[in-house]
C-alpha cells in the first residue's frame, strides 16, 4: 500500500494520524465526561452498596474481636468434649469486659444467630457473674445453666472464630460446616431455604411463561390495529401499569376468595356449588394469577415495540411465496420478535424472582418466596449479613439467568423500544 | 432566582426546626391504635408540656431505627415496640436504659412506678405501655352453635371450616399446646416448659398441622391486625385467632357479629423505648414520662380495647365507666386483664421467642411449605 511508503499530511504539516488521534481524544474526554455523572451515580448507588452487602455477608470480625482470648485458648480444643478450664477463664475475662463496655447483648444476638438459646443464658450469666469466685470458672459457668455444659453451644461460639466466614451462604442453603470441617445438610425439618429458592424460580417461571402467552396476542393486536382502536387499547394495558400494586393485589383479593365475586359467578351459573366453592387464592393458583397480571405489562410493551417495527408487508410476501399463514407467521413473523421476546421475558423472570409483597398477601402458606424470608430477616431478627448473603444469592441467581441467556440467544438480541 | 433560592433555603431551615429541634417525633403503628394514643396521651401531655409531638407510622421491626443509628441520621425519638425488640434493641444499644422509679411518675396514691405496673419489665430499656390479647373471635351468623374453649377452634368435626391464624409461630404453638390439653399453668410457665423441649415443640406442630391438613378446616395466614376481622365478616374463615382491640373494634365499633373467646388467650405487651442518642432526648423522655403516668395510660383505653398497663389506671377508668368513647360502652369488662378474661391465659414470654424465635420460624416455615 502507498500509505506505508508516503504519509499523508494535513495542510498544518502534521501527519493525518497524529491530527486524527488528537481530535479524537479530544472527543473521548468529551464523551466520558458527558457519562461522567451517570458513572458516578452507578458507583454510588449500585456498585458500593453491592460492594458493602458482599463485605457484610462474609465479614464475622465483630465476635473474634469480642472474645480474643477464648478464640486463642480454642485454638488446642477439638471440639470433642467440653473445653478445658481454661477455655472457660477466658471466656469469663473476656465476657467481664464485653460487660464493662455493656456489648454483652450484642454478643448475645450474635451468637444467637449461629445457635438458638444464646440470648437468656448470657443474661443469665451476666447476672450470675457478679457473684462468681475466683478459679473454678468450668463449673461455676456450668452451674448457672444447663445448656452452658452442652458441648454443641461451645462449637457454635468456636464456629464464629474466623473473621471472615462463608457460613452465611451455606446457612442459605440450609447446610453448615461441623465440627470437622465437614458441610453438612441442616436437619430435616428445618430445611426452609432450598424449598424457597425452588420454589421461587418455579412461580418466576410460569408467571413469565403465562405472561408470555397472554401478552403475545395483545401485543401483536396493538401492533396490527387501526390507531383510533390501539390506542383505546394500549390505555388499557397501561392502566393497570400505573396503579398501586397493592391496589391491584387488593383487588385480585377481593376477585378471588371464597366468598369473592368469581366464586359467587361460578355458584351462579351452576358451576360449583355453594358448599363447594373453589379455592384460588391462599395458595399457588392467588400468586400465579395475581403476579401474571401485575406483570403483565413489562411483557406487552416490549413485544408491541418490536413488531410496531416489523412490516406488514413481510408476512403477505411470506403467504404469497407459497407459504401458509402459521408458516409465514412461524417463519417469517415470529423469529422478528424475538428480541422483543427476549426482552420481555428477562425482565418479568427478573422482577417476579424478587417479588413479595403479592404472594405474601394472596399466596397463603404455599405463597411465602425466598425475598419473604431476606425482608424477615431483615426487619425481624436484624440478621443483616444472613440478609445479604441471601440477597447476593439471588443476584447471582439473576446474573447465571442473564449468562445463559446470553449464551442461549444473545444479549445483542435484546430490544426494549 | 436569587430570590427563590433564599425563600427555599429560610423554609428549608424553619420545616428542619420544627420537625426536628423542638418536635418529639413518636413511631407507632398507625391506624386505630396511634389515633387512641394519639388522643388519649398525645395531644394531652404536648399540650401540658407544650411539646410538640409527631406520630409517624411504621411496620414494626427494627431495622430503621438501626438504618438510621448507622448512617447517623437519627430521627425518631419514641418507638412503640413489642417485647422482643426491647431485648433486642437494648442488647444492640439503640435504647435508652430506664432507671425505673426515677424516670416514671408514681401512681396518685403514692406506689411507685415499679410497683404499680403488671408486671416487671423485660429489658431496662423498656417501659410498659399497653397490654393486648391474642385471642380468637368467631361470626356468630356462619357459625351454629357457640365455640367457648380453645379445643373448639381445633374441633373441626364440631364447628367445621376455615381459621386463620398467625403468619408465624409466635402464640401459635402455645394455643395448640393448650388445645392439646396442656394446662398453661400460672402465667403460663407450663407451656413454656413444655415448649422448651423438642418433644413440645413436635407436639404443637402437629396439632396445626392436623387443623391445616384437615379437608374439613384449612388455614388462612394472616399478618396484618386488620386482617382477622376482615377474614371473618367477609365469610372466608369461621374462626380467626387475633388482637382484642381490633376484634372489639369491629364488633362494638361497627356493629359486625363477631364474638370473642378469651378461652387460653395470650397476654403480650407492647412497650415504649426512648432511643439513644435522639435529637431530643431530654423532651422525649419528659413527654414519654407523661404518656405513660395513670392518667394517660388510662386515656388511650377510652378509644381502644386495650389494657392500660398500671393497676392505677384501670381503677381511674372503673370509677369513669362507661369509659369507652361513645359514652354507654363499659371498658373494663372488655380488657383482656378483666377477671372473667383471665380463667385461662398465659403471659407470652418475649425471652422465650427472643431464644427461640429464628429455629422456630425456620421450623414452622418447612412445616408451612409442606401443606
Amino acid at each position: 500500500m502507498s500509505s506505508e511508503n508516503k504519509q499523508i499530511l494535513t495542510t498544518d504539516g502534521t501527519p493525518l494520524e497524529v491530527s486524527l488521534k488528537k481530535a479524537e481524544k479530544k472527543n473521548k474526554i468529551k464523551a466520558f465526561l458527558l457519562v461522567a455523572p451517570l458513572l458516578l451515580f452507578i458507583i454510588i448507588t449500585y456498585v458500593f452498596p453491592i460492594g458493602e452487602m458482599l463485605m457484610r455477608s462474609v465479614d464475622d470480625k465483630m465476635v473474634t474481636e469480642m472474645l480474643p482470648k477464648t478464640y486463642k485458648s480454642m485454638e488446642k480444643w477439638d471440639g470433642k468434649e467440653l473445653p478445658p478450664e481454661e477455655v472457660f477463664e477466658a471466656f469469663y475475662i473476656d465476657f467481664q469486659k464485653l460487660i464493662e463496655e455493656e456489648r454483652e447483648g450484642k454478643l448475645s444476638t450474635q451468637l444467637n444467630y449461629t445457635k438458638n438459646g444464646f440470648k437468656s443464658i448470657i443474661k443469665k450469666l451476666r447476672r450470675k457473674s457478679k457473684s462468681f469466685e475466683e478459679g473454678n470458672y468450668k463449673e461455676q459457668i456450668m452451674a448457672v445453666h444447663r445448656r452452658w455444659a452442652d458441648v454443641e453451644y461451645w462449637r457454635a461460639i468456636k464456629r464464629r472464630a474466623p473473621a471472615y466466614t462463608y457460613q452465611k451462604y451455606l446457612k442459605g442453603m440450609d447446610m453448615y460446616e461441623n465440627e470437622k470441617g465437614e458441610i453438612v445438610n441442616v436437619s430435616e425439618d428445618r430445611r426452609v431455604h432450598r424449598i424457597l429458592w425452588l420454589r421461587t424460580l418455579e412461580i418466576a417461571f410460569f408467571v413469565t411463561v403465562f405472561c408470555f402467552l397472554m401478552a403475545y396476542p395483545i401485543a401483536h393486536l396493538l401492533a396490527t390495529l387501526p390507531m383510533k382502536y390501539s390506542n383505546l387499547l394500549m390505555i388499557c394495558v397501561l392502566l393497570p401499569f400505573w396503579t398501586s400494586l397493592l391496589v391491584r393485589t387488593a383487588s385480585w383479593m377481593i376477585l378471588l376468595q371464597q366468598q369473592g365475586i368469581v366464586n359467587d359467578f361460578f355458584v351462579t351459573i351452576g358451576l360449583v356449588t355453594d358448599d363447594n366453592r373453589v379455592e384460588m387464592m391462599y395458595n399457588k393458583t392467588g400468586s400465579y394469577v395475581a403476579m401474571t397480571q401485575i406483570l403483565l405489562p413489562f411483557m406487552v410493551l416490549p413485544l408491541y415495540s418490536v413488531m410496531k417495527t416489523i412490516s406488514p408487508s413481510l408476512m403477505r410476501a411470506g403467504k404469497s411465496l407459497g407459504g401458509t399463514p402459521f408458516v409465514a407467521f412461524w417463519k417469517v413473523y415470529f423469529p422478528l420478535t424475538i428480541p422483543g421476546i427476549g426482552a420481555g421475558c428477562l425482565l418479568v423472570f427478573i422482577l417476579a424472582i424478587g417479588y413479595y409483597i403479592t404472594p405474601a398477601l394472596v399466596g397463603g402458606a404455599s405463597g411465602t418466596l425466598i425475598s419473604n424470608q431476606i425482608a424477615f430477616h431483615m426487619k425481624s431478627t436484624l440478621d443483616w449479613s444472613f440478609a445479604s448473603a441471601m440477597g447476593l444469592m439471588l443476584l447471582s441467581g439473576v446474573l447465571v439467568i442473564y449468562w445463559l441467556y446470553n449464551k442461549l440467544v444473545g444479549i445483542d438480541n435484546i430490544k426494549l423500544g | 432566582m436569587n430570590k427563590i433560592s433564599k425563600l427555599l433555603l429560610a423554609l428549608s431551615l424553619a420545616f428542619s426546626v420544627t420537625t426536628s429541634a423542638f418536635a418529639v417525633t413518636v413511631a407507632s403503628w398507625g391506624g386505630a391504635y396511634t389515633e387512641s394514643q394519639k388522643l388519649g396521651y398525645g395531644d394531652p401531655t404536648a399540650k401540658k408540656l407544650g411539646i410538640d409531638i409527631n406520630w409517624v407510622d411504621y411496620s414494626g421491626g427494627l431495622s430503621e431505627i438501626k438504618a438510621q443509628k448507622e448512617a447517623g441520621a437519627i430521627t425518631w425519638d419514641i418507638i412503640d415496640v413489642f417485647a422482643m425488640d426491647t431485648i433486642n434493641g437494648c442488647d444492640e444499644g439503640l435504647f435508652v436504659k430506664f432507671d425505673f422509679d426515677k424516670d416514671f411518675p408514681a401512681a396518685p396514691d403514692g406506689t411507685p412506678a415499679s410497683k404499680d405496673f403488671f408486671t416487671s419489665m423485660p429489658s431496662e430499656c423498656a417501659v410498659g405501655n399497653i397490654l393486648y390479647s391474642w385471642n380468637y373471635a368467631y361470626n356468630s351468623d356462619n357459625v351454629k352453635g357457640t365455640p367457648k374453649t380453645i379445643k373448639d377452634f381445633f374441633n373441626t368435626k364440631k364447628f367445621p371450616g376455615k381459621r386463620a391464624i398467625y403468619t408465624g409461630a409466635l402464640t401459635n404453638l402455645e394455643i395448640a399446646l393448650a388445645a392439646d390439653g396442656v394446662k398453661p399453668g400460672k402465667g403460663g410457665a407450663k407451656i413454656y416448659k413444655a415448649l422448651n423441649t423438642e418433644k413440645g415443640v413436635q407436639r404443637a406442630m402437629d396439632k396445626i398441622k392436623e387443623l391445616c391438613t384437615d379437608p374439613k378446616g384449612g388455614c388462612v395466614f394472616w399478618s396484618a391486625g386488620a386482617q382477622p376481622p376482615e377474614l371473618l365478616m367477609s365469610g372466608e374463615v369461621v374462626m380467626a385467632t387475633g388482637w382484642n382491640g381490633r376484634f372489639f373494634n369491629a364488633a362494638v365499633g361497627e356493629g359486625a357479629p363477631i364474638v370473642q373467646v378469651w378461652d387460653a388467650q395470650g397476654l403480650d405487651y407492647e412497650y415504649f423505648v426512648l432511643v439513644k442518642g435522639s435529637p431530643n432526648e431530654a423532651d422525649a423522655k419528659k413527654a414519654l414520662a407523661e404518656m405513660t403516668s395513670t392518667e394517660g395510660l388510662a386515656g388511650s383505653a377510652k378509644y381502644i380495647a386495650y389494657a392500660p398497663w398500671r393497676k392505677s389506671s384501670i381503677a381511674v377508668m372503673e370509677k369513669g365507666e362507661p369509659w369507652y368513647k361513645d359514652g354507654k360502652t363499659n371498658m373494663v369488662p372488655n380488657m383482656p386483664t378483666a377477671p372473667a378474661n383471665t380463667k385461662n391465659y398465659f403471659l407470652v414470654d418475649p425471652l422465650y421467642w427472643a431464644d427461640n424465635g429464628t429455629e422456630l420460624g425456620e421450623k414452622w416455615e418447612a412445616m408451612k411449605a409442606g401443606f
